[in-house]
């Protein structure tokens, strides 16, 4: 039977320089889909407990979506997984551009590398042949360099993803880049490719085609997709805006960290760093897409006069801006450009990089770090030019750079005097930009999100009841359209639910979550015939969610055997769970611990699991995880 | 008489068009087997859709030597005859915009049929506009 399974995981062994092409089994196919389900799975069989992150036992594995390669809106997407080294736990970071297009067309449902390369290497798979080639060459290079001369050997049509020099270094926050500036930023993926002294990956999709089980269905379940799309609130302001646009929104809402967390709102300054503005003043260039995708809300920007003429990248998106600039007190969006531009060419994560240079900046705004430590630069708030001084120290782990590479909660363990309580961190790693004090299903996703504090295990924009598809989704999964208003404990439990299951199948199909949890109007009925027609697998919208739930399930049972302690992890950044934040409506009142601990409890209810916080031998069952139970033993873990 | 309106500028390089039409004419999805092809420098997000816009006086039906080229005047598409075609590749030197690709595999040029008057490829450029569908009624 046609389906858009190619059928084939290629496993690269680093050390040995074999590669073994392994078949998956349909039954394993219908319990875990592909993308990041697959992925997890993969995960969790190979990774044993005591693995280094940043040592040979560790996996990385690349996982196109299940519709990537086909036509479906928003599907190009890949997930890449390994055990993360900022966090020590499971790591899924996911990525657009071309990737997933090209995978699949070169025949592949996965890419797991194991082992550590003797020497710097690359890998190319193409639908006839796979092999390693050694990469010394390229070491060194930046993303733009490596891009470059890997399309000038291989052509302009394979699809490159590479490392840069950050993740040579194993920068803790380093990132994956692919299509040039497309990131899969989070966790330190970046770090444990550049621990494996592999490069680049090279896609060439040549010739190669993708199936569907049924065309004729499949292009009707595409087009009823598209229409849906079409005619959502929000999807033509991420096409004509970008994600920039949301400096705009989350100012509105007091929700835009600035100044290291310290305010959420602020005045007209922050117009200039908003996305709405880049057209008027002479920074857009084109609006781009990622492979697949329908509205394109990714950006590429440049600068033609001033200090950083000459600069242009893709993005920045959102999360870059919140991160460089209101978070840096910067509001000359010129040096947040810069510093964008510089990430995506040493390969680092925006979110975590502005992060950690924030920390140092509230270090030197309290007197702890001085410009000596800070190898002469001023790093005080607002300072743009420093913040893009710093941007590159880090990614060459030079001087204060080599401290900020450790990421902010390592860093502030080194530098004491308190500092942690302005990390904003957990499990190490360092939180995105949403004031969750204001933000309560925010900060519940936060505290629950396997890999540490971000919003992409859980987007739960519908709690701001800012679109009529948000306040309609909200009516459906917590009873009342009254719950659409985020500073409440109230069902914050079933939203971040219904949101986590979601992610989950969109990531394992390769859909962009804008366009299940941004634009929403992407659902489940709609993903279920998107799925049927092109593998025949026909799930309907319970069993669909089931299989987002179990996904999530694993996950947690990774990170419990890996050592997650729920009391102590299940936690949110010192700032947010001690400090009031005086920039929000009724006096921004902590997250307090109690605060969280109900909000836990009702949602470790949801999932049945029990007060701790672990899943029950039950709901293991009940999902098809009963192969965790042995794994969750060995380390003491007794089910109820 | 419809025909295919190109905006470069407009488009994003999402390539939705490629896999629209691939599996419009193909049953599959196919970057190579795409009537429209759409060439990429991602480095300065450059992308230009390249595909049959119809010419009013279409190099490729002039220069073919067997005459498997034709207009269908009903769409307005050029129509090509498989039997009759020799797989030369003439039609594919002489089109003025890099509008017609060549299948290696069956030896036979790409030839845009307009999807017989509602192109797909059109259906997935909604938001971009990039390219457009002029000037017939849409079936």
């Amino acid at each position: 039977m046609n389906t858009s399974y190619t059928g084939r995981w290629l496993v690269i062994n680093l050390t040995s320089g074999e590669i073994i092409e392994e078949k998956v089994t349909p039954e394993l196919i219908k319990v875990f889909l592909g993308g990041r389900g697959m992925g997890a799975k993969q995960l969790w069989d190979r990774i044993v407990v005591d693995t280094d992150p940043l040592g040979e036992s560790n996996v990385l594995i690349f996982a196109p979506g299940v519709l990537s390669g086909t036509s479906a809106p928003c599907s190009g997407r890949t997930t890449l997984l390994a055990k993360g080294p900022s966090t020590g736990h499971y790591l899924k970071t996911n990525v657009g551009g071309h990737l997933g297009i090209s995978l699949k067309m070169a025949g592949t449902d996965g890419l797991v590398f194991t082992g550590q390369a003797a020497q710097p290497v690359y890998f190319v798979v193409t639908p006839d042949r796979c092999r390693l080639e050694p990469a010394r060459k390229l070491w060194g290079q930046g993303v733009r360099a490596t891009t470059r001369a890997l399309k000038e050997q291989y052509g302009q049509g394979a699809e490159i993803a590479c490392i840069g020099p950050a993740g040579e270094r194993q920068v803790l926050f380093a990132s994956v880049m692919t299509s040039m500036y497309n990131a899969a930023a989070r966790g330190g993926i970046g770090a444990v490719m550049g621990s494996k002294n592999l490069k680049a990956v090279v896609v060439d999709p040549a010739n190669g085609r993708v199936n569907v089980t049924d065309p004729t269905g499949f292009a009707h379940a595409v087009q009823q997709a598209r229409d849906a799309l079409y005619n959502d609130s929000v999807a033509h302001d991420l096409h004509k805006f970008g994600t920039a646009r949301d400096v705009d929104v989350l100012n509105e809402l007091h929700l835009l960290p600035a100044f290291n967390f310290q305010r959420s709102q602020l005045s007209g300054e922050v117009r200039s760093l908003s996305g709405r503005t880049w057209s008027e003043l002479g920074y857009l260039r084109r609006i781009v897409g990622c492979g697949a995708c329908i509205y394109s809300c990714h950006r590429f920007t440049g600068i033609e006069q001033g200090p950083f003429t000459g600069t242009f990248s893709g993005g920045p998106e959102y999360e870059t801006v919140a991160a460089f600039g209101s978070g840096c007190g910067v509001f000359d969006p010129e040096p947040v450009f810069a510093a964008n531009a510089l990430c995506n060419d040493l390969g680092l994560d925006t979110i975590s990089t502005g992060n950690v240079i924030q920390w140092a900046m509230e270090c030197v705004q309290r007197g702890i770090l001085t410009s000596t430590d800070c190898d002469g630069i001023d790093l005080r708030f607002g300072a743009g030019d420093a913040v893009v001084k710093v941007v590159e120290k880090i990614g060459y782990r030079e001087g204060i750079g080599d401290l900020l590479a450790e990421g902010v909660a390592r860093a502030a363990k080194q530098v004491g005097r308190g500092s942690n309580q302005w990390a904003i961190e957990a499990r190490g790693l360092e939180q995105s930009n949403v004031e969750t004090r204001g933000a309560y299903s925010y900060a519940l996703a936060f505290a629950v999100n396997p890999r540490g504090p971000d919003h992409l295990h859980s987007e739960c924009l519908a709690e701001f009841g800012g679109t009529r598809e948000g306040i309609q989704l909200i009516e459906r999964i917590a009873g009342d359209e009254k719950y659409a208003i985020p500073n409440t404990e109230d069902k914050r439990a079933e939203i971040v639910r219904w949101h986590e299951d979601i992610y989950a199948i969109s990531d394992a199909l390769g859909i962009c979550a804008f366009a299940t949890t941004a634009a929403y109007s992407l659902h489940e009925a709609l993903i279920v015939n998107l799925l049927k027609t092109a593998t025949g697998i026909a799930l309907d919208v319970e069993e669909l969610m089931r299989a987002g739930k179990r996904i999530v399930t694993l996950e947690r049972c990774f990170n419990l055997r890996a050592g997650l302690v729920p009391k102590k992890d299940d936690r949110l950044p010192w700032r947010i769970m001690h400090e009031s934040q005086p920039d929000l409506p009724r006096g921004g009142e902590p997250i307090t611990p109690e605060r969280l601990k109900r909000m836990l409890s009702e949602y470790y209810r949801l999932h049945s699991w029990d007060k701790d916080g672990l899943p029950t031998e039950a709901v293991l069952h009940e999902l098809d995880l009963s192969f965790t139970l042995p794994g969750l033993s060995e380390v003491g873990l007794q089910q109820m | 008489m419809g025909r295919l309106v190109v905006e470069e500028e407009r488009c994003t390089g999402c390539i939705g068009c490629m896999l629209a039409c691939s599996l419009s004419k193909e049953g599959a999805f196919s970057l190579s087997l795409s009537r429209i092809n759409v060439l990429r420098d991602e480095a300065v997000a450059d992308f230009r859709p390249r595909v049959c816009v119809q010419c009013s006086e279409a190099p490729c039906i002039v220069v073919c030597p067997v005459n498997a080229l034709s207009r269908d005047m009903q769409t307005g598409a050029i129509h090509l005859d498989q039997q009759s075609c020799s797989g030369c590749q003439e039609c594919v030197d002489a089109c003025p915009y890099d509008g017609v690709r060549f299948d290696d595999s069956r030896g036979l040029p790409l030839i845009c049929d307009l999807c017989g008057g509602s192109p797909s490829c059109v259906e997935a450029c909604r938001f971009p506009l990039s390219i457009r569908y002029e000037g017939g009624d849409k079936r």
